[in-house]
């Protein structure tokens, strides 16, 4: 795991300039964290380039995911679809949370273990499974 | 689905419905939206009228259901098609 994660910054590296653009506002948030941390633990300066790195690409993810679950449910775009919002607040049962599912594999051209499947229940979950399984794929 | 704990019978189903959608997949595109269409409502409209307590029926539709599933799985069989039948629950 941590290998990946080394791996995944220095991939984004080249685009710095990119992912500090995109990611403004978190870095703030970053920043005050790290105001609050104390200085002499060298290795915690580590964690805001990550966190930074992992939220550029789950904002992506988390996106697509929201279009596709509204496309599924049929919702209007008045609807808000945010990271935290669960399948049932939208209104779908079971049978509309496993065509969601199918639809993201589709999607994203993964396959989702059952059993990891079944845990899904919010935008955010099923963002982080797909993020899981692309790279498992890739790798 | 995570929140709320679903029975074993409850998984099967869902296992059963995913099975179909997959199926699906590999049909061209107009058989496919037929597909997906039937069995979307053939499961809405069991879900409704089932109680879920006559568990001998339900255990009669699944394995209804996986013996159409494998029918479909087949490359012999070129479509799918519904009709309606009335039939007693007794």
């Amino acid at each position: 795991m941590a290998t990946s994660f080394c791996s995944s910054i220095s991939m984004q590296a080249p685009f710095s300039a990119t992912t500090t653009r995109f990611c403004l506002n978190k870095q703030a948030t970053i920043f005050n964290n790290e105001k609050t941390n104390n200085l002499s633990f060298s290795l915690r300066r580590l964690m805001p380039a990550r966190l930074a790195v992992s939220c550029a690409v789950k904002q992506e993810t988390v996106e697509k995911v929201s279009e596709i679950v509204k496309k599924q449910l049929s919702l209007t775009d008045d609807q808000k679809v945010t990271a935290g919002t669960k399948f049932t607040e939208l209104g779908a049962d079971s049978l509309d949370t496993v065509e969601i599912v199918m639809g993201l594999e589709e999607e994203f051209g993964i396959t989702m273990a059952e059993e990891r499947a079944k845990e899904i229940a919010t935008v955010q979950q099923a963002a982080e499974l797909i993020e899981e399984l692309v790279q498992e794929k890739t790798a | 689905m995570g929140a709320s704990k679903l029975s074993g019978m409850q998984k099967q189903v869902l296992s059963l419905y995913r099975g179909f959608l997959r199926a699906a997949r590999s049909r061209p595109i107009e058989d496919r939206k037929r597909i997906e269409m039937i069995v979307s409502t053939e499961f809405r409209h069991n879900s409704k009228e089932v109680d879920r307590k006559n568990f001998q029926y339900i255990e009669y539709l699944l394995r209804l259901g996986t013996k159409q599933l494998d029918q479909l799985k087949s490359p012999a069989i070129v479509s799918l098609s519904s009709i309606k039948v009335v039939t007693s629950k007794t």
